[in-house]
């Protein structure tokens, strides 16, 4: 039963949505984007699910009417969301890096030169 | 030969001549109107063709500080938006250009003057002229918002008839209206909007209560501070010019008919009552009030005649 | 070939990318060559693509790696390129070019150009590929390469702390929003078990459910916060102002088209939800607000990017609006309003960066007067003022005709007189620029600014032109361009068969046939060349009575003597320099309207928890909204 998996991709989402709405540290809020992607994640991953099935993975000749697996999409579509996922999390911490070498400090309610 | 008469058209009426000479005569008018309300003599009617003359002959000066082509074009660009305007308002089914939409046109050509003055006040360079023009701008943002809407109710009631249930923007459609069923003022829906643009002309003209834009006792009338000569001149030109329009275009909206057929009598029938709305909504306005600040006239602008106006519409919906 | 030129205009980007990456800063000819070549090859691989698309109205699919589909069933990422798409990618590819010529001299001064431009190629190459791809997961892939370019790029001065700060928030913000997207992709997947756009519009066909509705309402959202609409718009401004001018262009012309070229794809098409007025009402109402609260906020700015970047926000409305309306009509005004706002936002914010390169600033409090020392500049400003406000005769008039008479004839009269008031105030905030900025008095610390290099302005001059003549022969636009992007919106039956095959498509739709016509007899507004012609004639009688003495030309001389009557008056007063500009401008209707304008500056506070917090909310609000109404 995958209900576990739906409930815990659901917490995780709004945990996720919860830090980057509440926090005021900016690396919090960098966590709280990498949360935010997991729980989509493994969303993802658990919609391909088949009860039974092997992993997707077969040469040509293995491959006939009887052999059953999950889909093979979503776990290619996971991949590719872990990396982004990944690019995402550099980018972010390499701007919280000179975030603070700017303003000394990584509190949202101080670095807010841009405003009205 | 087409294109001889259309040029004719053009030089002579309604373009440039007709402008020149009624915009002219119509400003003096308002003087003297005005002197005699208050009592005194007043200067005769031929006034300001004198005053134009005289500019004409003086020295053109221009600052130091100012961008010399836009300051010099400005006010030719005015002048040539105003003839180009005058050729498109029908004068009781007479029309030498007339299109599908004119009227959409003929309001937005008639903003360019506005910002042909604010473009050469702001090229002068001076301090003046930067109070001035943004006070114009924010008189442009009041009186905008009432004569949209009253120029929608009408476009909606006589599309409802002569274009099956759309609305019309073509000026000839609205004079056929106006031929068959009587001028527009007298229809119940329609006073409301009457009332809104009798209230919109002198803003858009620039005269009393609302020329807060060229106000010459405390701005040094503003844009208009650094200019001599012959673009003066034609700055006074362009003044007397939009009233002339501004007039025309409301007896064409709302006073007109299917008139007498004969040209010469049809022009001289408009420009009388042209007379006659410049004496009731220039004239006594300028007599009996004092200069609004400009948020007093954006508030009066935004609540009165926008309520009029609104009135308007709902009624021309509900089919009245 | 034909069948080839969708994936080359894509990979000619993302090979010039990689190749200037390896040229890294060794040879600076070499690389400013490499970089121009790969964007005209895309736009010319683009343009040989209209005659087959627009000319024969035949419709480009291309299976990457050939994976046709087996039985049916989609299982190959596809291409398929119609007239809208056709339509983006032509304008966005113009705006490649020309932001590429703009920035060669542009950031010569900065420090890491070479990853300014691999950033550069990425992003553009991420837009064409969205714009040209029939695979949800694939827009996906492509808005999170062009979010992380422009996060990258938005940052790239990063020695200005400012910059810093609006990339950290535009990543934050701009994360939520795709993951949103990518929360409404899997959720689609997992009822249709296919990601090409075609099978799922035809599976879709009158059959919502609960879970396509719900995904329905995520992507809106996720589209939203990329296109800036009120209320997700609060980094759009941050972003703008510290990013360079040549990428501020990027994002206000091809990073917003795509997020409205998204819009339409998946409501339009893949959802078809034209029909429903609650879509309808949604999209309108959503509209109007950005409009009106963009054109407000920008009119107390006083820094010229910032008003710059808040007036995007304000025409993304209007092209929302007009798609909103769903009539043939509406459509065809929001999507040459999409045309004419690239064309003539890119060109303010070269005017912005040329002002920036000369004097080093844009405060409009310090600026004054330049328009004596940069003329060429001045004037192609007050081009892209009055195209933008709407005057005749420039582009921004006839789009945004098109959009009142369409509002107006669907019965959504406030919308007209909320729009009208919108372009009214647009003119003021550029009256109000141009007076501070251009004319008026010069600063002393700028009486030596020089006018910007050549290479500069030959991309402001094009678009310039293109303003011009796009206000000119408005039908010439509209018959070749956007008719037969209107026509492909409303007539989505067509994208399935093509992609699909027709047994497929036909098991789903009645009927094949073409989109309704076009009614233009109320648009034909007026004839461009009549007025034209009368200006002219006009022109003429005036140079005939100056020739004759009317204007005396030898009083024209001001040189620089110290002549008094050659000063500015200042009535006795012994003033030598008072420059009436940026704050000072507009005091009463600022003061007329102090209430709304403080709530609104304690809104706009900087701290990204509450943009969150405002994207978190919109996505309630939507989502209570789609359950409740759309069926």
């Amino acid at each position: 039963m995958l209900l576990m998996n739906y409930i815990t991709c659901i917490i995780l989402i709004v945990l996720g949505l919860y830090t980057i709405v509440t926090k005021k540290n900016a690396m919090k809020i960098v966590i709280g984007m990498g949360l935010l992607d997991y729980g989509i994640n493994l969303l993802l991953i658990s919609v391909g699910f088949k009860a039974g099935g092997t992993a997707p993975i077969f040469t040509i000749s293995e491959l006939d009417r009887t052999s059953f697996f999950v889909d093979p999409v979503p776990q290619a579509l996971t991949l590719t969301s872990i990396v982004i996922g990944a690019c995402v999390t550099a980018l972010a911490l390499a701007l919280v890096i000179m975030i603070n070498k700017h303003y000394g400090t990584l509190d949202t309610d101080k670095v807010r030169r841009l405003k009205g | 030969m087409e294109l001889l008469k259309r040029i004719l058209y053009i030089l002579f009426y309604p373009g440039l001549l007709y402008c020149f000479v009624g915009g002219l005569v119509l400003a003096g008018i308002d003087r003297k109107l005005l002197a005699r309300m208050q009592k005194r003599v007043g200067p005769p009617i031929w006034q300001p063709f004198y005053d134009f003359f005289k500019l004409l002959g003086k020295e053109t000066i221009v600052p130091r500080n100012a961008a010399k082509r836009a300051f010099l074009a400005a006010p030719v660009i005015g002048l040539i938006s105003l003839i180009t305007v005058s050729l498109f308002i029908p004068v009781f089914k007479f029309s030498p250009f007339s299109t599908y939409a004119d009227l959409i046109v003929v309001i937005y050509l008639l903003t360019i003057p506005a910002v042909a003055l604010i473009v050469g006040g702001s090229a002068s360079g001076s301090p003046y002229a930067g109070v001035g023009i943004s006070r114009e701008m924010v008189a442009i943002i009041s009186y905008e918002l009432p004569m949209v809407i009253s120029l929608l109710a009408i476009a909606k009631k006589v599309g409802l008839e002569l274009n099956n249930g759309i609305m019309t923007f073509s000026l000839s459609q609205i004079v056929e209206y106006q031929a068959q069923n009587g001028p527009l003022f007298t229809k119940l829906s329609m006073i409301p909007a009457f009332i809104a643009m009798l209230l919109v002309i002198p803003c858009k003209v620039g005269s009393l209560p609302f020329d807060i834009a060229e106000a010459e006792i405390e701005i040094c009338e503003g844009p208009l501070v650094e200019y001599s000569g012959a673009p003066l001149a034609i700055f006074k030109l362009n003044h007397a010019i939009k009233m002339l329009v501004m007039t025309s275009l409301f007896v064409t909206l709302f006073l007109s008919g299917s008139g007498t057929g004969i040209l010469a009598v049809d022009a001289i029938l408009q420009f009388i009552l042209s007379i006659v709305v410049v004496f009731f909504s220039i004239t006594i306005l300028k007599a009996i009030t004092a200069r609004l600040r400009v948020e007093q006239t954006l508030r009066f602008y935004w609540t009165y005649p926008t309520a009029l106006a609104l009135l308007s519409l709902i009624l021309v919906y509900f089919g009245l | 070939m034909t069948q080839h030129l969708p994936i080359l205009a894509i990979i000619t980007l993302f090979i010039g990318a990689f190749i200037v990456a390896l040229i890294k800063e060794k040879n600076e000819v070499l690389r400013n060559t490499v970089v121009l070549i790969a964007t005209f090859m895309s736009f010319i691989f683009t343009l040989m693509m209209y005659k087959p698309i627009i000319g024969e109205g035949n419709i480009i699919t291309y299976w990457m790696g050939n994976w046709e589909p087996v039985q049916n069933w989609a299982i190959g990422i596809g291409l398929e390129v119609d007239q809208l798409s056709l339509f983006f990618g032509l304008f966005i590819s113009l705006s490649i070019v020309l932001s590429a010529l703009y920035s060669f001299k542009y950031i010569e001064k900065e420090t890491g150009k070479d990853k300014y431009y691999v950033l550069f190629l990425m992003m553009s190459a991420s837009v064409m590929g969205f714009i040209f791809t029939g695979d949800l997961f694939n827009m996906y892939v492509m808005i999170e390469i062009m979010t992380f370019a422009s996060v990258a790029l938005t940052a790239f001065r990063n020695n200005k702390p400012e910059a810093v700060e609006a990339g950290f928030k535009y990543i934050a913000i701009g994360s939520i929003g795709s993951s949103l997207i990518l929360l409404a992709t899997v959720i689609i997947y997992a009822q249709f078990h296919t990601l090409n756009l075609a099978q799922i519009a035809g599976e879709l066909h009158n059959n919502y459910t609960i879970t396509t509705l719900f995904a329905l309402a995520l992507m809106v959202v996720g589209y939203a916060v990329k296109v800036f609409a009120v209320p997700t718009h609060f980094v759009a401004p941050d972003a703008y102002m510290t990013a360079p001018s040549s990428i501020s262009m990027l994002f206000s012309g091809i990073v917003n088209k795509a997020a409205v070229y998204g819009i339409l794809r998946v409501l339009y098409v893949v959802y078809q939800s034209m029909n429903l007025p609650s879509v309808q009402f949604m999209l309108i109402f959503w509209g109007t607000v950005t409009m009106f609260i963009g054109v407000t906020m920008a009119l107390a700015q006083h820094d010229f990017k910032r008003l710059l970047a808040f007036h995007s926000i304000s025409q993304i409305g209007y092209v929302i609006t007009g798609i909103g309306l769903a009539t043939a009509l509406g459509i065809t005004g929001g999507l040459y309003h999409a045309l004419n706002h690239t064309l003539f936002k890119g060109l303010l914010f070269l005017c912005a960066g040329a002002v920036y390169y000369a004097t080093g600033t844009t405060d409009l409090d310090k600026l004054g007067g330049l328009a004596k020392r940069m003329p060429q500049t001045a004037l192609i400003f007050i081009i892209g003022a009055f195209s933008i406000s709407g005057i005749p005769p420039f582009n921004g008039f006839v789009s945004k005709w098109i959009i009142y008479q369409a509002s107006y004839e669907a019965g959504y009269a406030p919308v007209t007189i909320i729009a009208l008031i919108v372009s009214v105030m647009t003119l003021a905030s550029f009256i109000k620029v141009a007076q501070s900025a251009f004319f008026g008095q010069l600063p002393k610390e700028f009486k030596n600014v020089e006018e910007v290099p050549l290479s500069m302005r030959v991309p402001m001059w094009i678009m310039a032109i293109l303003c011009i003549v796009g206000g000119i022969f408005p039908s010439s636009f509209t018959k070749y361009l956007i008719t037969p992007a209107a026509n492909a919106v409303m007539n989505s039956a067509k994208y399935v068969e093509v992609m699909m095959g027709p047994e497929f498509a036909s098991k789903f739709y009645n009927n094949l046939g073409n989109a309704p016509v076009i009614d233009y007899k109320l648009a034909g507004y007026w004839q461009p060349i009549a007025w034209l012609i009368l200006f002219g004639i006009l022109l003429l009688a005036f140079t005939l009575v100056a020739l004759l003495g009317g204007f005396n030309p030898k009083h024209f001389s001001y040189s620089d003597e110290e002549d008094a009557k050659y000063d500015v008056f200042y009535s006795g007063e012994s003033a030598e320099f008072s420059h009436v500009g940026g704050s000072d401008l507009f005091w009463g209707l600022k003061y007329q309207f102090r209430h709304y304008f403080d709530l609104m500056h304690k809104i706009h506070n900087g701290v990204v928890n509450d943009y969150a917090l405002s994207v978190v909310l919109t996505a309630a609000v939507v989502l209570l909204y789609v359950f409740t109404f759309v069926r």
